[in-house]
């Protein structure tokens, strides 16, 4: 036992030291993680859009267009960074992307609101960019609702007599809080961030576990390595990285919840232990693409077919639930999907195990990638050894692998 | 060696070079329905929500009704206080809830301007912004027939009244987009940037598998007649570019015709408007790719590389989130990948209808990354195609 153990250890000591020789590998598990993460928080590092420019076109030039005008450029979401003269130049604007939004004031806008003939604003807002559209548009309504709000209670003072609140009461009939649950500020970092480090770690786990299973094809012809591949011997290998993967897990999750505050409500304990169970699930997936290429690149494109539209599927940015079968079946084969439900399952709703328990069982099932590359390994082998015996009828098949070894080893 | 002779040379490296052959033609394709199938219905609705009603009035069931009517709403469950919806809403059954207090209708009479609250679950924005939008828009219908009816009993004119309640009217337009769809949306962009990321592994696969490590351990005699050592470099670079170029011209025009086409995006730019992005896109991609080839020391990185930059690529190409609100030093990094300016400068053009004229800057931009990427390839071409053939001559 104690000697299984010592080359047990001896085994993890060779893979560290074929690690740190490999500049590629070290760069794949140490700092290119680190270097993609800081990338895609700097880019939401923002967490909420502000100041997002807009254009005017005022046709009034009163005080209550000026004031209109103000009061969108007041909204944090906002700002009014240009006025133009035409609708013509206006459109030019909002299609060349400068501006996300123009709001167009009509004519007589003041003495049409003191007749009480109610005219309209039009505000056209680019929908193209949804995510912005949506932001700006809901941030319009708002400052003119508070605007329009404000006018109704000074008119109204009159037939209140002065009492303020009474007046509000009667600009606003009803008023409304909007409380948006688990992510009180609709902070976009805590939303977006900690969906796509997990999808860009589940590529990274797939193509690294990859290369790493491909590495003695860099020296050995696939027939010859065939020959005497031992798939036990090749899973030990892969022991060690996946407690590195496990640990880069474990970092982001420390770096969002830990370092920057942002609320896990949550068991810790579950969360760690699910990304365990991802990165097993990565890795049998990774093991499957290799055995059944055989090839670094080609495993590689199936790697790329496989995790690289796997943002789009998580069911984050789209609902799951509006997504149509066959997509929701796609969704299913990604282990990363099951393991974002988990992730939210905790740190928003501190689910009990029990519930998340579907997923847990979903990642395990991915461990069966293990089994069938092991079979394929076993055909593969099998083949090979017949295609052998038939190169070298008159020869020993030994000492022409030797040979082949030589030849390469020489090089 | 002929132009007829390596131009074939280089047809036979191209179509006999499996992954390459995957990653352009089955990549391409199989994105092309892979990659919308999220997005097939296009908006969210009918978002399962719970009600909490604690005022039973008549006023309070037509608010239910008229949520329950809008098409981003649909009530399916009645509960009787804030536990119960939570707790459904953690098992997923609810997105959202409605909370009518109690005395709601008393406090409306009273004049009291009552408090309803909305509740969705933003862990999922858009499901969270359908919720709320479809709560707002209802219960502010019902707010405006509150204020017309008393209007009406002041003595005001109904007809005047229901035009009139509300001092200046709000008219919010969604401009080449109209019905924000999720597919309008992602689709034209994640379509330049699919093309661009195949075109690289494409480049990098074909370069790296010529001038690669691994090439030392073949054997001379069969290096040495190879077309990329013996060939002038700005040679192999003219007919290299141009043949992906014209492979890579016929998938765009199945994306941005085929693809578009079928699934009803805007399409409105004209071909020759479009043609002058495309061409100086696909040339400094092509030639980012080979720099990408050159640098790297086995061919299965070009893939990694491209599949790791691609998620970093769209979130700072500026369609998601705001480049205003990006840090500088990131944008300035993306600015020399080409899907950066190409996915703003086709979104602009065929999507929201600019005219090329605005798009010097943008065209200008692609054309320098053009000559960058050409001159660096050209360099570390010559120098590796230099090494090798030392290598060789010795023998």
């Amino acid at each position: 036992m104690s000697f299984l153990c010592r080359s047990f250890l001896h085994r993890i000591k060779d893979e560290w030291q074929f690690i740190c020789h490999d500049a590629w590998l070290k760069a794949l598990l140490f700092w290119l993680p680190i270097v993609l993460a800081a990338i895609i928080w700097g880019i939401f590092s923002a967490g909420i859009a502000r100041d997002l420019p807009i254009g005017v076109v005022d046709n009034d030039n009163s005080s209550v267009s000026r004031a209109l005008i103000r009061n969108y450029d007041a909204s944090p979401t906002l700002a009014v960074v240009e006025h133009f003269y035409s609708k013509k130049q206006a459109s030019n604007a909002l299609k060349e992307g400068s501006i996300y939004a123009v709001v167009i004031i009509p004519h007589a806008l003041e003495k049409n609101t003191l007749l009480g003939k109610s005219p309209q604003v039009t505000a056209f807002y680019n929908s193209q960019f949804i995510l912005i559209g949506k932001l700006v548009s809901s941030a319009l309504l708002s400052a003119h609702g508070t605007y329009v709000a404000q006018l109704e209670t000074f008119k109204d003072l009159r037939n209140t007599h002065g009492k303020i609140e009474q007046a509000i009461a009667e600009a606003l009939p009803i008023s409304y809080q909007i409380t948006p649950l688990f992510n009180a500020n609709t902070h976009y970092g805590q939303f977006l961030v900690t969906a796509i480090i997990p999808a860009m770690w589940q590529i990274l786990i797939i193509a690294t576990v990859v290369l790493v299973l491909a590495t003695p094809l860099r020296r050995t012809k696939v027939e010859v390595w065939l020959a005497d591949v031992n798939f036990t011997e090749v899973m030990i290998r892969l022991i060690p990285y996946v407690f590195i993967f496990w640990l880069q897990g474990i970092i982001y999750l420390s770096v969002f919840y830990g370092a920057l505050h942002w609320p896990m409500h949550g068991s810790w304990f579950l969360l760690i232990f699910a990304q365990l169970l991802l990165v097993i699930a990565c890795v049998s997936v990774a093991t499957l693409f290799f055995f059944i290429t055989l090839d670094a690149t080609r495993a590689m494109s199936l790697v790329a077919g496989f995790a690289a539209p796997a943002f789009a599927f998580m069911g984050i940015t789209f609902p799951t639930t509006d997504m149509t079968f066959l997509a929701q079946l796609w969704r299913a084969l990604l282990p990363i999907s099951h393991y974002i439900n988990i992730q939210i399952e905790q740190v928003n709703y501190a689910n009990s195990f029990v519930k998340s328990s579907g997923s847990f069982a979903a990642l395990i099932t991915f461990f069966s990638c293990l089994y069938i590359a092991k079979l394929v390994l076993k055909k593969r082998q099998r083949l090979n050894n017949v295609k052998l015996k038939n190169e070298c009828v008159d020869e020993n098949i030994d000492e022409s692998i030797d040979k082949k070894i030589d030849t390469k080893g020489d090089n | 060696m002929t132009w007829k002779k390596l131009i074939s040379c280089e047809f036979y490296a191209i179509f006999t070079n499996i992954p390459l052959l995957i990653t352009v033609f089955g990549g391409v394709i199989i994105y092309s329905f892979l990659y919308p199938l999220p997005y097939i219905n296009q908006i969210p609705t009918e978002q399962k929500i719970a009600v909490i009603n604690l005022d039973h009035s008549q006023l309070s069931r037509t608010i239910e009704r008229m949520a329950d009517a809008t098409p981003q709403i649909k009530i399916t469950q009645q509960v009787y206080n804030i536990d119960q919806a939570k707790a459904s809403l953690l098992s997923g059954e609810i997105t959202g809830y409605l909370l009518i207090p109690q005395h709601f209708y008393r406090d409306l009479l009273l004049e009291k301007s009552p408090h309803l609250v909305f509740a969705g679950n933003a862990s999922y924005f858009l499901v969270y912004g359908t919720v709320i939008e479809g709560l707002v828009r209802s219960t502010s219908t019902v707010a405006a027939k509150v204020k017309v009816s008393r209007m009406v009993m002041k003595g005001d004119n109904i007809a005047l009244a229901s035009t009139q309640h509300t001092p200046i009217g709000m008219n919010l337009k969604p401009t080449f987009n109209p019905s924000l769809g999720y597919l309008n949306y992602v689709i034209p962009a994640v379509f330049v940037l699919i093309l661009h990321q195949t075109l690289l592994i494409a480049m990098g696969l074909l370069t790296s598998g010529q001038y690669e490590d691994k090439i030392r351990g073949k054997p001379w005699s069969e290096l040495q007649a190879s077309y990329w050592l013996v060939n002038p470099v700005w040679k192999i670079l003219l007919v290299r570019s141009v043949l992906m170029f014209v492979i890579y011209l016929v998938l765009l025009s199945y994306y941005f015709g085929y693809s578009f086409e079928y699934y009803g995006i805007n399409r409105l730019a004209t071909i020759p408007d479009l043609m002058s992005i495309i061409i100086p896109f696909l040339l400094s991609v092509i030639f980012l790719g080979s720099v990408i080839g050159l640098l790297i020391p086995r061919k299965e990185l070009a893939t990694l590389i491209v599949l790791l930059s691609s998620l970093p690529l769209v979130f700072s190409a500026g369609f998601i989130w705001p480049t205003s609100n990006i840090p500088t030093v990131i944008n300035i990094i993306a600015q020399f990948f080409p899907s950066t300016p190409a996915i703003n400068g086709f979104l602009r053009l065929n999507q929201m209808g600019d005219s090329i004229e605005n798009l010097v800057g943008i065209r200008a931009q692609l054309w320098w990354l053009v000559g960058l990427y050409a001159s660096i390839s050209f360099a570390l071409m010559t120098l590796k195609q230099k090494r090798l053939n030392t290598l060789i001559k010795p023998r």
